[in-house]
């Protein structure tokens, strides 16, 4: 993106960086270089939040890639992610508890998932689709609910802290690094993709499907290939869920888990990478702000009566709020804050000539 | 400008003074469904807990130090339990539990992981609780696994009076409340009566009566239910609503005062471990004087207040400074009278963590004196 | 049997009156209102406040309710959908979510979670009822498959022969050229939306007193939506049938089969006829391009 002049690339190499100005290199330099240093400032409550938005952003970044950039509406994905947390479940429940084998099982099994979904849906489109996958989002539930009553007579299976050899992970420091670490390498493989030819292929089918397939692109092919990464990704993004949790029960993938990773891809801008990671963050830190706010006003007795409908309503009127006002999500305000700060004291870009 | 920084001031001043460091005092945890579905049932406990130790609190404490309860909201959630019994466990001496049965497991891993005792005040006493008991799971609440199928069945013979009758039982789909009817049938044929297959319900079905209807048509005569309130009474409305014309017996949770007096129904018995308020004991026109405080009827708090006071007793005992480890010990053999609320005293020994002795009690609506009256006295069983 | 034959009926008349709901709103503004089940609640709510506030009435109590609704729904279209006019009908939908959203956190923030039972309030009792052939029904159950048919046919009537319903019918069909036509389409899209919530008041006025009224009655909106497509969204014709089909369905898994399929088996319905004939029973066949 140019701002005032233009950057040339003269090389394949300087094209093909990820990132590839000066400022943007210390930008991200200092940011690493902050986020190493983060547990050695701020309390455990704070690192325990971050985790928590790395973890949402893996899952966040899975669903960009299915509905913003390939644009196939989907509501389902909270069965992926049970899935993928079942998948350790019932590794553990055979006393197979290695992460090691546990998270790849778990990228299968979406994968596996991805193509069950991915196929069938090739023959529904826009709001049939979404419908179809709300459906099939019912059918993974009950079949993890059945496993559940079953496999385990308590509910719900307890996950011991993955070992790797002698060390073992624990700890909201340790938690925190290797969501962190993971976070960031599944965004660099959602940019990459989205640079791909497959990434390509996904934004030619959402943009105007008819086109696209004249133009040669293999749309069914693709549009399987798109529901693959997804559901894998989010079903690694389950499996990390029930080790962190150390618990998984089928409770907690309901319906409203899928419209929250849907608000985070919305909130935070459909179709960007840096959008999923933001509404991440915000759907995530959203009602811990609000317990602040109720905290910080003092409101006289029964307060925690309130503190759920307050959250919960105030995580849908913000929804609604950025599908009615901002569509374009916390990216658009983003790129409007980031433009007004390069551009000061002009407002508008120049010109650039046409030669 | 300078208004402005005069009321910044003001406001520093406040929350400053607000976060003042905490004395030492005895700390708890404790994480109930405050809301969500299951909040009628367990919310009246934490509402208990906080009335009872308010009380106590503004008398000066025990042995002169506060009781400082930290309270989380889980809505009945086993995930939010999990979250919450992390959080819960930094610094507390004792957990406290009054959920549903979903969000048992992650509070017992949680206990043994950091060797917290462990107090079940509204919820089901799991069977950690009963001899040969974990040294760190304890339990108040006035239903616990097998032995409410015991007196249940019991009374359900005694009542046929020497006729062979056909029980039917109305599961939720829990696995506690399954476990529990797979038992109670066993016991049943056991016992000379002639039960009909399980009838599991899910616990947010819109329509209770194809359930109903499998039970009327297997020719149930008495009718077990032992899950949430909802589901038992659901069933039962259904059952009404079919014609069926046989008895009913479910155990009855904090709302059964009211709603026997809502259904109006002389074939609908509910038993439990809790006296009734209408008894109008000592003991309940003292909970009475707390109502301001609660935002559920004072005949729903005797659940908790029964916790409340087990707990009291255990602090009592521990002394001061009393670590955790100490606390569990002390609760291993802690005997609180419970002046009325339940049959009889808890008592608990190393091995049995739930009580020597329950007892239960049975009430109907008697319909020819147009209120609520109990079937019998209580009825005491020794826990082995 | 005719005690299953009964249940299907009774259910299905339920699922019916919201899938109206879903269908009178689709038809005009291609919208598929998630929240219906939500609106169902929120209208069981009204009956339940007006219960308390004035007891013993229950015709006046049900008929403000119903009216509340109405104007809950129109309310809801001015606010909540008319600004989402140019935006793509995904984020319709996503808005009609948090809408559900934000109605049972109103709900729950003024009644909390507990179970609430208006019909002692309204003075009026539900006996069972013997029908002849031996099934055994609530007065509520014969009330709700009453109110169902008499909506379906005043629905009926007003579509086919009234003027405004006409101008509703052609609005929904080509907006463009009924506001070319002079029809003020934006009014029409209101009163469908203020129908919806009427058909929506109506089932959870009757539920609440049949059954019981929280919070969660919602998800039964969901299940309802799959009756809904399987009739086929735009048409009201389809509604009937389609409800019949799911409920068999259900009351036959839960009498023969597993009882917890029975809360699947309208995903699955809805599943297999998305595989197989995804613009339903009756609904018209619109631009599905196969891949």
């Amino acid at each position: 993106m140019a701002l005032g002049g233009g950057y040339f690339k003269t090389t394949y190499a300087s094209d093909l960086a990820l990132v590839d100005t000066r400022l943007r290199r210390t930008a991200l330099a200092a940011l690493l270089v902050a986020l190493l240093l983060l547990p050695r400032f701020t309390s455990s409550f704070v690192l325990d939040l971050v985790t928590q938005t790395a973890l949402a952003a893996i899952g966040a970044l899975a669903l960009n890639l299915l509905t913003g950039l390939a644009g196939q509406v989907s509501l389902g994905h909270a069965g992926f992610i049970a899935a993928g947390a079942f998948t350790t479940a019932v590794l553990v429940e055979h006393r197979m508890p290695s992460p090691l084998l546990a998270l790849p099982a778990a990228a299968l099994v979406g994968a596996g998932l991805g193509v069950v979904v991915g196929v069938p849906a090739l023959r529904l489109k826009g709001l049939y689709l979404a419908l179809g996958t709300l459906a099939l989002h019912h059918v993974v539930l009950y079949a993890c609910g059945e496993f559940q009553n079953h496999w385990g007579a308590n509910t719900g299976v307890s996950i011991p802290p993955p070992r790797l050899g002698a060390w073992v992970l624990k700890g909201t420091t340790a938690w925190y690094y290797t969501l962190a670490a993971v976070a960031g390498l599944v965004l660099i493989l959602s940019v990459n993709l989205q640079r791909s030819r497959a990434g390509r292929a996904w934004m030619a089918i959402r943009d105007r499907e008819i086109a696209a397939e004249s133009v040669g692109i293999d749309v069914a092919r693709y549009k399987v290939l798109a529901f693959v990464w997804s559901s894998a990704l989010t079903s690694l993004a389950g499996a990390l869920f029930a080790f962190q949790r150390a618990f998984v029960s089928v409770e907690a993938f309901g319906f409203f888990l899928a419209i929250e990773y849907i608000a985070m891809v919305i909130i935070g801008g459909l179709g960007s990478a840096l959008g999923a990671v933001l509404g991440a963050a915000f759907v995530t830190l959203l009602p811990y702000g609000i317990d602040a706010a109720v905290g910080a006003l003092r409101v006289p007795g029964g307060a925690e009566y309130y503190l759920f409908p307050l959250k919960f309503g105030a995580f849908g009127l913000l929804m609604a709020a950025f599908l009615i006002f901002e569509p374009q999500g916390l990216v658009g305000v983003w790129r409007r804050v980031r433009n007004w700060v390069f551009l000061w004291p002009l407002r508008y870009r120049p010109l650039r000539s046409t030669s | 400008m300078r208004r402005l920084a005069l009321t910044g001031l003001a406001m520093l001043l406040v929350v400053a003074s607000a976060a003042t460091p905490a004395l030492a005092q005895y700390r708890i945890g404790m994480s109930a469904a405050i809301t969500g579905p299951a909040s009628s049932t367990y919310a009246p406990t934490y509402e208990a807990y906080k009335a009872y130790f308010k009380r106590i609190n503004d008398a000066g404490g025990i042995n002169g130090q506060k009781v400082e309860i930290a309270y989380e909201d889980d809505r009945g959630e086993p995930q939010r339990a999990a979250a919450n019994a992390k959080k819960l466990a930094e610094g507390s001496i004792l957990m406290v539990n009054a959920s549903t049965s979903a969000t048992y497991k992650p509070f017992m891993t949680e206990s043994e992981a950091e060797k917290i005792p462990l107090l079940f005040g509204g919820g089901v006493c799991p069977r950690e609780a009963f001899p040969p008991a974990s040294p760190l799971i304890f339990c108040s609440t006035s239903f616990g696994s097998k032995w409410d199928s015991r007196f249940a069945l019991g009374f359900i013979k005694e009542q046929a009076g020497g006729k062979k009758v056909k029980v039917g039982f109305a599961a939720q789909d829990i696995p506690l409340s399954r476990i529990e009817l797979e038992f109670a049938e066993q016991l049943a044929k056991e016992m000379g009566l002639e039960a009909i297959p399980v009838v599991v319900v899910p616990g947010n079905t819109p329509d209770f009566t194809p359930f109903a209807q499998k039970l009327k048509d297997a020719g149930a005569d008495w009718v077990l239910s032992w899950a949430l309130w909802h589901v038992e009474v659901g069933v039962f409305e259904a059952l009404q609503r079919i014609g069926w014309q046989g008895n009913y017996l479910l155990y009855g949770h904090q709302q059964t005062q009211d709603e026997l007096g809502r259904l109006k129904a002389g074939n609908l018995y509910a038993f439990g471990g809790n006296t009734l308020f209408l008894e109008n004991l000592p003991i309940h026109a003292e909970i009475n004087n707390v109502k301001g405080q609660t935002t559920h009827p004072a005949h729903y708090m005797a659940e908790g207040w029964v916790s409340a006071m087990v707990l009291e007793a255990s602090l009592r005992k521990c002394g001061w400074p009393c670590p955790k480890d100490k606390l569990a010990t002390a609760m291993a053999g802690v005997s609180v009278d419970t002046r009325g609320l339940r049959g009889g005293p808890i008592e608990w020994t190393a091995d049995n963590h739930y009580r020597k002795s329950t007892y239960y009690k049975v009430y109907r609506w008697d319909p020819t004196k147009n209120g609520i009256a109990s079937v019998g006295g209580w009825t005491r069983l020794e826990i082995k | 049997m005719t005690q299953a034959l009964a249940t299907t009926v009774v259910v299905a008349s339920l699922y019916a009156l919201l899938a109206a709901g879903y269908v009178l709103v689709y038809r005009s503004t291609r919208v598929l209102n998630l929240a219906q089940g939500d609106m169902m609640t929120l209208g069981g709510y009204f009956l339940f406040l007006l219960a308390s506030a004035a007891p013993g009435q229950p015709a006046l109590s049900v008929a403000t309710a119903a009216a509340l609704s109405a104007l809950a729904g129109y309310f809801i279209y001015r606010l909540l959908m008319r600004p989402m006019a140019g935006h793509p009908i995904f984020a319709a939908v996503l808005v009609t979510i948090t809408l559900g959203i934000l109605l049972r956190a109103a709900i729950v923030l003024v009644y909390t979670d507990r179970i609430r039972h208006p019909l002692p309030l309204l003075g009026l009792a539900n006996p069972p009822r013997r029908l002849p052939g031996g099934a055994v029904v609530s007065t509520f159950d014969l009330l709700t498959v009453g109110v169902t048919a008499a909506l379906f046919v005043a629905l009926f009537a007003f579509l086919r022969l009234s003027p405004l319903g006409i101008q509703m019918r052609a609005a929904g069909e080509k907006a463009l050229l009924a506001a070319q036509r002079g029809i003020n389409f934006q009014l029409l899209f209101a009163l469908s939306w203020a129908l919806a919530g009427f058909a929506g008041a109506l089932a959870g006025i009757l539920y609440a007193n049949n059954v019981r009224l929280d919070p969660s009655l919602g998800v039964l909106g969901l299940k309802a939506f799959a009756v809904a497509l399987v009739g086929g969204l735009d048409s009201l014709g389809g509604v009937i049938p389609g409800a019949l089909l799911v409920a068999a369905v259900e009351v036959l898994s839960v009498r023969y089969g597993d009882p917890l399929l029975a809360d699947v088996s309208p995903f699955l319905c809805l599943l297999a006829m998305l595989l197989v004939r995804p613009w339903g029973l009756f609904g018209t066949k619109e631009e599905l391009e196969r891949v």
